[in-house]
């Protein structure tokens, strides 16, 4: 048999202009990825739909005096969150978890092995879309379900003190939630085995803590995911919920915890 | 260069790779075979970092895989399981891989073009068949114009034309300098392509080993001569390309030249010949039965069995 070339030629030293992965780069990739999936644009698309159609239907049927009077005026424009934090848990879930279903999770910590970047991405990614995209549909349904509401005891207007405040703060809790939801998919590895921890650790098991008999329950209660993006989308302060300073440092501190425990599990696992 | 140097992995109480060693150089195709189990994918799992060692380490060139600062212009790889996202299309799965090189998109219309996919290029990966599958495969492997190439199972569900295609490919990548490791379960498959073999069972390692020693090791292509006149059938037949070891005096095991040859030779010459005999033992025999105590899943026919 023939020997090949004595002196192989290193076929990929030549064109080596700028070769190396970068944050941006990995950013890049995962940016690319998010838009390039239908499940994205239907997500996105229902979180839209369902905030302002939530917001429209309720306030459309709103009369003064009746049992939302003490409502908060944006938390009864923004009701449709109650919705939006699955569509937006679901869309975090499926960019960590739908990779290990589909066995995309094995070209992408291929191509950055030091998997790190890629889950930083993800989350850097999901959030800053999610943000977004809520933060712009909260600007269209305040003043489309307040149209409904000029002549009732909910009127208000954008430029009332906290509300300006509340839809941003609305908007981040739920990217916040998202990234959360973002960790979860990336520990569990599985579509319906994260959605159901999501729905369990994030919706019910607040219910079944405030149903216990102890005063720090209210404490911590107040302080879980869903009750701080509540506590949030308040324009004015209530007694029974957490301060939006707070609030929002919860959610922080949520989103974090999940996230950096998905980290060290990811740089420790078999893929 | 892949060097692994006694990777060990473990899942479990199962192991699956046990103290294995070896080498995969630059410029040529290094074949590595295994039956069913034998532990070839684990093994490029490890190396490719997909999986840690339980002991052991590989590297690529002077480093373990996820040191590179640029690991898809070092190493190119197919995977044996499905590693694509089915709802994006073939262009998009290439580009999300790009863009972390900031490889630009003309690499990625020529490697589509490379494995044939440019027609398919924006469809659905969900709607590709099996070889169109390995075949984007085989285009995410070549993105980063890799120096060392590694391959599980590259044939696997390609067409005659595609097997055909893979193995022009796979040589014409180590002709260029590059290091391709290919895995396979066939070894006439690996004789076409492969010049060095690295062959495993139950994790181990049976042979490292080059293909035309194996090939000469097994006895396939031998033909076995008994002759009172050993010594001068062997002068007459000795030549180029025609390899003669002596068994036991009076013997000849002859590889290189065919029965009648050496039949006719001997009658010209009027040498009696009390054996002429074609070995019945093909490479893929001799495979067998080099990992036949290393079949994890050994199949038993019915009936036959008891
Ligand atoms: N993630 C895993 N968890 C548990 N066991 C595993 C895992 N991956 C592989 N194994 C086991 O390790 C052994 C080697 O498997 P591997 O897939 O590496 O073999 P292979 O040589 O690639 O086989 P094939 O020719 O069938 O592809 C098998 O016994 C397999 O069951
Ligand atoms: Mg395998």
């Amino acid at each position: 048999m023939t020997t090949t070339a004595t002196t192989p030629t290193r076929p990929n030293t030549a064109d080596r202009t700028t070769p190396d992965i970068t944050p941006r780069r990995v950013l890049r990739s995962e940016w690319h990825k998010l838009w390039t999936l239908r499940s994205t644009w239907i997500t996105l698309a229902l979180t839209v739909v369902l905030t302002v159609g939530v917001g429209v239907a309720i306030t459309a049927t709103y009369e003064s005096g009746g049992g939302d009077s003490d409502m908060d005026a944006v938390l009864l424009v923004l009701l449709g969150m109650q919705f939006t934090q699955i569509t937006i848990g679901v869309l975090g879930i499926l960019v960590t978890a739908g990779e290990y279903s589909t066995g995309m999770i094995r070209s992408s910590l291929t191509v950055v092995p030091r998997r790190l970047p890629v889950l930083w991405s993800k989350a850097a990614v999901l959030g800053a879309v999610a943000f977004t995209v809520v933060l712009a549909t909260n600007f269209v349904t305040f003043p489309l379900a307040q149209a409904f509401l000029s002549d009732t005891d909910q009127s208000a207007s954008l430029g009332d003190p906290g509300v300006v405040r509340a839809l941003v703060g609305n908007a981040a809790g739920l990217a916040l939630l998202g990234v959360l939801a973002l960790g979860i998919g990336s520990l569990i590895r599985s579509v319906p085995g994260s959605i159901g921890v999501l729905i369990g650790a994030v919706m019910i098991l607040p219910e079944v803590l405030a149903i216990l008999p102890y005063e720090v329950t209210d404490a911590v209660v107040r302080h879980l995911p869903a009750q701080a993006l509540m506590s949030l989308t308040h324009a004015q302060p209530a007694p029974d919920i957490a301060s939006p300073g707070s609030a929002l440092l919860s959610l922080v501190l949520w989103a974090a915890a999940t996230l950096a425990t998905a980290a060290l599990l990811l740089k420790r696992r078999d893929v | 260069m892949i060097t692994a140097q006694q990777l060990t992995k473990r899942y479990g109480n199962r192991t699956a790779v046990s103290d294995l060693s070896f080498t995969v150089r630059p410029g040529t195709v290094t074949g590595f075979l295994g039956p069913n189990g034998a532990g070839k994918s684990t093994t490029m799992r490890m190396i490719l970092g997909l999986d840690s060692p339980t002991r052991g380490r590989a590297t690529i060139g002077d480093r373990a895989y996820a040191a590179h600062p640029a690991p898809l212009r070092e190493v190119g790889a197919l995977l044996e399981a499905r590693s694509v996202h089915p709802g994006r299309t073939a262009y998009h799965h290439l580009m999300t891989l790009a863009h972390t090189h900031g490889i630009p998109r003309s690499r990625v219309e020529h490697v589509l073009d490379l494995t044939g996919l440019t027609d398919a290029a924006h469809r659905r990966i969900k709607g590709f068949s099996l070889g169109m599958g390995q075949r984007l495969g085989i285009a995410a492997a070549l993105l980063g114009d890799p120096a060392t190439v590694i391959l599980d199972e590259p044939v696997n569900g390609l067409d005659p034309e595609g097997v055909l295609w893979i193995r022009t490919l796979l040589k014409s990548l180590a002709a260029q300098g590059r290091t391709v490791f290919v895995s396979s379960h066939l070894m006439s498959e690996m004789a076409l392509t492969a010049e060095h073999l690295v062959i495993i069972g139950r994790g181990r390692l049976l042979a490292d080993t080059t293909v035309a020693d194996f090939i000469r090791e097994s006895g396939a292509g031998t033909v076995k001569v008994v002759t009172p006149e050993a010594t001068t059938l062997a002068g007459l037949l000795s030549g180029p390309g025609v390899d003669i070891t002596r068994d036991t005096p009076g013997t000849l095991l002859i590889h290189g030249t065919d029965a009648e040859h050496i039949g006719r030779t001997a009658a010209t010459h009027g040498i009696p010949l009390f054996e002429l005999t074609p070995s019945a033992a093909s490479l893929e025999e001799a495979f067998m039965e080099l990992t036949r105590d290393a079949v994890e899943f050994a199949a038993t026919v019915e009936g036959a069995a008891a």
